[in-house]
């Protein structure tokens, strides 16, 4: 009889460079015991992105039962976003950041919750916005979500609000996946920048995909941040913040 | 590739506005109920500035991505910022944030969240005020626009060029802008050369051209010298306009002509909008 599975996790930040870590937009969380991820990259236009990207990936990985539907995201997105507006507007801001709290924060987010059911493991996904899941098996990637083609990657997606008035019409937009894994299988969960790099086509990227893929395994973190500034300076990778998070599926 | 460069606090870009102030802006759009041309103008001027320093607004911190300068023109040239800044050439965004000459409170509909509009109370910062007096020193607006250009460029060799934005309503008064038009169209970065676009309007009711892509159609000599000092638009431009369902198409000018007060309000909206923001 085959052993549990078991899921590995790690991930990287790295913000834009000129920005601080502390000016890092993107966000990650991760609960392996739980077995559910989140990632979110917050609008660089919006206020307090940074925070409102954490808090969506924190509060969705504690929130029970898992919120990958459409229907059980759409309430926790409404209650956090009044949290959010309720925090700032309880502060004196000066005049230019109370006018841009009025517009709010904005952020895409993509959350994976994986099932072990009768030895199987399943998984579904949720996403609203540039942020990308990639199933990978050996060399092959078996699913890219929402987006798939490097293309389509800066055409201003539809992100997660935090103001209940606009919501209603990003919800239109919540795109939902789900499929099955098996031993060995590796799922990446990416910010627009470094999923456009992963999914471009071209004589090298299946090697460079390679040579992200073993530093993430290998949870090199230095090595990946020469690994992303070079792709940045040779014009490959757009400057932004960069968010990886690597999950493998194993037997324990 | 020109005008590819990421715009950030560490490699900012600058603007310049060069705003007709000359007595014949107090005259009105030539519409009916339309306002004066000054009042109008420094409405939408405020209303720009108020719009960058939200765009660089995180959290309460202001990014200094833009440099912005502002010269109007009619009985003298000088800048044309009030308040704490009045007589400063070019200021960074977070100066212009922390210093309006004050703020006004204005009404302004906003969703109500339930598919209607409600009137809200806002406040709305004022930098420029309307004036209008004297003729058109369109060449000397330029010469001293070219002063801060060239200044500016060498300082920030890798920068996004400067983006001149300049409203008229009538021809110069001090001579051919032809030639200084050329010279700063000249000024260059790294990145590439200074753009120039060029607003006029008008106190008639005619037709409006926006962002020709050819001289052929443009009614006189005036409006051909214009269309001749006006960038081509940038990729980044093109788009902004047709975001905002502007015509324009690739080698469209930087260059509007008998423009009337919703031409005024989508030639700011368009000439600050660069990519690349970081």
């Amino acid at each position: 009889m085959k052993s549990e599975y078991v899921l590995d996790a790690w991930h990287f930040l790295l913000p834009k460079e000129g920005s601080s870590t502390s000016e890092c937009e993107d966000a990650v969380a991760e609960n392996t015991r739980a077995r559910r991820f989140a990632i979110a990259d917050g609008a660089t236009e919006g206020f307090d992105s940074r925070a409102w990207a954490r808090l969506l990936v924190g509060r969705w990985l504690r929130i029970d039962p898992p919120a990958i539907s459409a229907e059980d995201f759409q309430p926790l997105v409404r209650f956090l976003g009044l949290g959010l507006h309720e925090r700032w507007n309880g502060k004196t801001l000066p005049w230019y950041a109370e006018e841009k709290a009025k517009h709010g924060s904005f952020a895409a987010f993509l959350g994976i919750q994986f099932f072990i059911q009768q030895n199987q493991l399943s998984w579904k996904a949720i996403a609203l916005g540039d942020c990308c899941l990639v199933h990978q098996r050996g060399s092959e990637i078996c699913a890219a979500f929402p987006i798939s083609d490097s293309e389509d990657f800066g055409s201003n997606p539809v992100l997660v609000p935090s103001l209940g008035w606009l919501q209603e019409k990003a919800f239109a937009e919540l795109k939902v996946l789900e499929g099955t894994a098996e031993e060995g299988d590796e799922f990446l969960l990416l910010s627009d920048a470094i999923a456009a790099w992963y999914l471009r086509n071209t004589d090298d990227s299946e090697h460079e995909r390679g040579k992200l893929r073993s530093l993430l395994r290998r949870r090199e973190r230095e090595e990946l941040e020469q690994f992303v500034r070079s792709s940045r300076h040779l014009g490959a990778m757009r400057n932004d913040d960069v968010a990886a998070l690597r999950i493998a599926a194993v037997r324990s | 590739m020109p005008y590819a460069a990421e715009i950030s606090r560490a490699n900012p870009t600058c603007f310049i506005f060069l705003i007709d102030q000359s007595g014949s802006m107090a005259d009105s759009f030539g519409m009916e109920g339309a306002g004066r041309k000054a009042d109008f103008v420094a409405d939408v001027v405020n209303r720009t500035l108020h719009d960058i320093v939200i765009r660089c607004t995180k959290t309460e911190e202001i990014r200094n991505y833009y440099h912005v300068a502002i010269l109007g023109y009619g009985g003298s040239v000088q800048s044309a910022l009030s308040g704490p800044l009045a007589g400063k050439q070019i200021v960074p965004v977070s100066e212009v944030a922390e210093t309006p000459a004050r703020l006004d409170v204005r009404s302004k509909k906003v969703p109500d969240g339930a598919g209607g509009l409600v009137e809200q109370q806002v406040r709305f910062p004022v930098w420029v005020d309307a004036q209008s007096n004297g003729g058109t020193p369109m060449c000397e607006a330029l010469r001293q626009a070219k002063r801060l250009i060239e200044q500016w460029v060498s300082e920030h060799r890798n920068g996004f060029p400067p983006t001149v934005l300049h409203l008229t309503d009538g021809e110069s008064t001090d001579g051919d802008p032809a030639s200084i038009g050329k010279e700063i169209l000249s000024l260059s970065t790294n990145d590439g050369a200074t753009l120039v676009l060029n607003c006029h309007v008008s106190s008639h009711a005619s037709s409006k051209m926006e962002y020709p892509a050819e001289a052929s159609s443009l009614p006189d000599d005036f409006a051909r010298t214009l269309f001749n000092i006006s960038s081509c638009l940038p990729e980044s431009f093109r788009k902004a306009a047709e975001q905002i369902g502007v015509k324009v198409q690739e080698g469209s000018r930087g260059f509007v002509f008998n423009g009337d007060p919703t031409s005024v309000v989508q030639f700011f909206e368009i000439g600050t909008r660069p990519a690349n923001l970081r």
